[in-house]
């Protein structure tokens, strides 16, 4: 059986035929609408979109991805477009601050749809990441109906959708279009829950003991991110397209320093996109800049108004970069400012 | 692409079937003329660790290489198997005796044939004087005793000239494609990283020194983030506390408006670090130390020791920041236990006398060590008054696990405490995933 096709929002991102068909829904929607009573198909604009196919490329998402400001190499685009395609989880792995949760956050703004976020933790349980019954509500509501003629269907009434919260998991499974769902730091959480994680992720469906089995109409865009400190489990990886994201080269990181931070000058954001790429090298520093580090410290070289690394300015930004005493410390016993500022200029 | 799979499997890498359908699914979305595309496409959906990539891509090359480079693959693979054979040939035909072959594996007649001819004659002149001595006086018992030596000998050879020695013990498939694959593979050995984790400590290479240090800080930083994540975990909510709750709700009629939790507390483990740093341990000694500075640097606050003939509080070194070389000199210095003899038994009982304060209920004893030290019985009879005021004692044994049958103190002290092994970098690896502090 062939699989429905993606439905995306975006209008860039598809195709001219559903071009076309967005045209004339956002024209005579009237018409449309008379077609699905007609028919007796309250659905009717859900069959169209369904039967129209859309085609994502890798081109499309790159261009995307350029416009929304995420600058990255193929493999990520790849790696995102198998993933849509396969209808498969995304689980990312990398340093801090190399820009993982940033791509959940840039999926959910390139197809404009809303982005459903679990932040995990120790101790993070079903209660808190699924749903929960509104127990207050249900006390009050026991209290109001005491001896009343309505005791009889209180019960019903007290396990009904009105008294349940919705987590991060359940609302993108019943959110009635594709969301992304961002499921951040998942090496934190404990085994357990990981093991309920992959079966929710496999088949997107949920049994309430109460209100039965709750299913998705669209398959929401799961991204996963680990920084790596514990090895998940091969259950969860399996059903996963698996992308490391690492620091990027000096010259992707030029880009996204030119993509972020308007007005700086070329010479630099090499200047820049080089020591930064030193810093990292070194084993000694313990915490290494992230990109959002780097933006930082280009902008804050930008007010400054430097043109150009030298040493003083080095000293006195240095604390922007490496936020430990104990980095500073051996950035200036193993690089030192002046080294960093040559090793910058050089070509 | 079933046998590429199988071809990565080979390599080490894990795959499930599931992934193969994926993998196959995969390259009917994505244009397969493009070779970076496939190669990008394929590792996504196919390897799953950081430190298979390198392995992939280096398989996906070869096995995806052009038709010339792979008939030049398979002509290099004929031949070295050609020359194999013959290295076979001339082993069987050189080592006999009296005409008859001599009992020898496969590994040791290839030993044989790369060893210089000098040697080799000196093996030869060895059997040759033999026979000729032998003649007369027939006895059929002495071929075996031959084979004793010269396998001895080759042995020798065989350790003193390790990276020259190419064995090529892989797994052969049968199939020559995958089979001159994986000779390349194992040629141009993966990132040392994955070897050392499996080296005996004490054999591990000056030049690898700082990356097995890099290593094992990174260990030590994993097992502390253990720790740590398990105290924070008392907040969770685990189980209703009925007799709180009631007490909450009687302002509210009895109704239980508010819940209150009985969360589970889970205390930090206190831990009590005691190194052995005798003449028996001095190879590993450093590597001790780089570990419990990787402990300090991030949680900086157990007690550390060492000892060999006696107990030595080693805690106030580690200042935080400190520098790792210059903390090394320090201790190496000023200790006065730096590589003495092993009294295990004293230093137990100075640990009670003097650091008492440091066993308590909660204590968790970890004793770095190898074992060998004089007067088990009495060492033992410490140990156990100990284990009875601390909350456990574990054991890291530096003798690698298979020598643990043969010593005889380690089989004393195994049956009264926890004992893991730990000689290897991939050990300590284990000890820091397992839940040992439960």
């Amino acid at each position: 059986m062939k699989k429905p096709p993606l439905i995306f929002f975006n209008y860039n991102i598809i195709d001219y035929k559903m071009k076309i068909y967005y045209f004339f829904k956002k024209r005579y929607y009237w018409l449309l609408n008379a077609f699905s009573i007609l028919y007796n198909e309250p659905n009717f604009f859900k069959v169209i979109e369904r039967m129209c196919p859309v085609d994502i490329s890798i081109e499309n998402i790159k261009k995307e991805f350029d416009k929304a400001g995420y600058i990255c190499d193929s493999e990520v685009i790849i790696t995102v477009y198998l993933a849509l395609k396969l209808e498969k989880p995304i689980l990312i792995e990398g340093e801090p601050g190399v820009g993982k949760t940033e791509l959940g956050k840039v999926l959910s703004q390139v197809f404009n749809t809303e982005l459903i976020r679990l932040q995990c933790y120790e101790g993070l349980d079903e209660n808190k990441a699924l749903y929960e019954w509104n127990y207050q509500k249900q006390l009050l509501k026991i209290q109001l109906l005491k001896g009343s003629q309505y005791e009889q269907t209180l019960e019903e009434d007290l396990f009904s959708r009105e008294y349940l919260l919705e987590r991060p998991l359940l609302k993108a499974i019943q959110a009635d279009k594709k969301v992304v769902l961002l499921i951040d730091e998942v090496d934190k959480t404990d085994e357990e829950f990981e093991a309920f994680l992959f079966e929710l992720l496999s088949d997107f469906q949920v049994s309430v003991p109460e209100l039965g089995t709750l299913t998705t109409g669209d398959i929401p865009i799961v991204v996963l991110t680990s920084n790596n400190e514990r090895e998940l489990s091969d259950g969860l990886k399996r059903r996963c397209i698996y992308l490391y994201l690492d620091y990027p080269s000096v010259e992707r990181e030029v880009d996204i320093i030119k993509a972020k931070v308007p007005g700086i000058e070329d010479r630099l954001t090499q200047q820049i996109a080089r020591a930064v790429n030193l810093i990292r090298q070194n084993a000694e520093i313990k915490k290494k800049p992230s990109i959002a580090e780097t933006l930082d410290w280009a902008r804050a070289l930008l007010t400054l108004n430097q043109d150009s690394l030298d040493e003083k300015t080095i000293k006195q930004t240095m604390n922007i970069l490496l936020k430990t005493k104990a980095d500073l410390d051996s950035f200036y016993q193993h690089i030192g400012p002046v080294a960093l500022d040559e090793y910058a200029r050089s070509k | 692409m079933v046998r590429f799979t199988h071809l990565l499997r080979l390599s080490g890498i894990k795959i499930g079937s599931g992934e193969v359908i994926d993998a196959l699914n995969t390259l009917q979305e994505i244009d397969i003329s493009d070779r970076e595309t496939v190669k990008t496409a394929l590792r996504a959906v196919l390897v799953k660790r950081k430190g298979e990539r390198e392995v992939f891509d280096r398989t996906f090359d070869l096995f995806f290489s052009p038709m010339e480079e792979k008939e030049r693959q398979q002509m290099e693979h004929q031949k070295r198997e050609e020359q194999k054979q013959e290295q076979m040939e001339q082993a069987e035909e050189d080592l006999t005796f009296d005409q008859q072959e001599m009992d020898l594996s496969e590994e040791e007649k290839l030993t044989y044939g790369q060893m210089p001819e000098e040697e080799k004659e000196k093996i030869k002149n060895y059997l040759d004087n033999a026979e000729q001595g032998m003649a007369r006086e027939w006895e059929k018992s002495v071929k075996p005793m031959l084979e004793v030596v010269v396998k001895g000998a080759l042995r020798r050879w065989m350790n003193q000239h390790k990276d020259e020695v190419d064995l090529q013990n892989f797994q052969h498939t049968g199939d020559d494609e995958l089979d001159s694959i994986l000779e390349d593979l194992g040629q141009n050995a993966p990132s040392r990283e994955d070897q050392l984790m499996y080296e005996d400590m004490q054999n591990i290479d000056n030049k690898d020194i700082p990356k097995a240090n890099q290593l094992i800080r990174k260990l030590a930083r994993h097992l502390v983030t253990r720790i740590t994540r398990r105290y924070k975990r008392s907040k969770k909510h685990q189980m209703l506390d009925l007799r709180r709750t009631i007490r909450e709700n009687i302002r509210f009629g009895g109704t239980m408006f508010k819940l209150k939790y009985r969360s589970k507390k889970i205390q930090k483990p206190k831990l009590v670090l005691i190194c052995d740093v005798s003449g028996s341990m001095s190879s590993y000694a450093s590597f001790v130390l780089q570990f419990i500075y990787g402990i300090h640097s991030v949680l900086g606050q157990i007690e550390t020791f060492i000892f060999s003939d006696n107990l030595e509080r080693i805690t106030p070194y580690f200042q935080p920041g400190s520098d790792f070389n210059q903390l090394m000199v320090d201790i190496m210095n000023k200790s006065k236990v730096w590589g003495g003899g092993t009294r295990l038994n004293k230093t137990l009982q100075t640990l009670q006398k003097e650091y008492s304060e440091a066993i308590t209920g909660d204590a968790y004893i970890i004793i770095l060590s190898d074992t060998k030290t004089e007067a088990p019985s009495e060492t033992l009879e410490e140990l156990l008054k100990i284990k009875k005021q601390a909350k456990d004692i574990l054991w890291l044994n530096t003798l690698p696990e298979e020598e643990w049958a043969n010593s005889k103190t380690t089989r004393i002290f195994q049956k009264h405490v926890k004992m893991y092994p730990s000689n290897t970098l991939s050990d300590v690896e284990k000890i820091t995933r397992s839940k040992i502090f439960q």
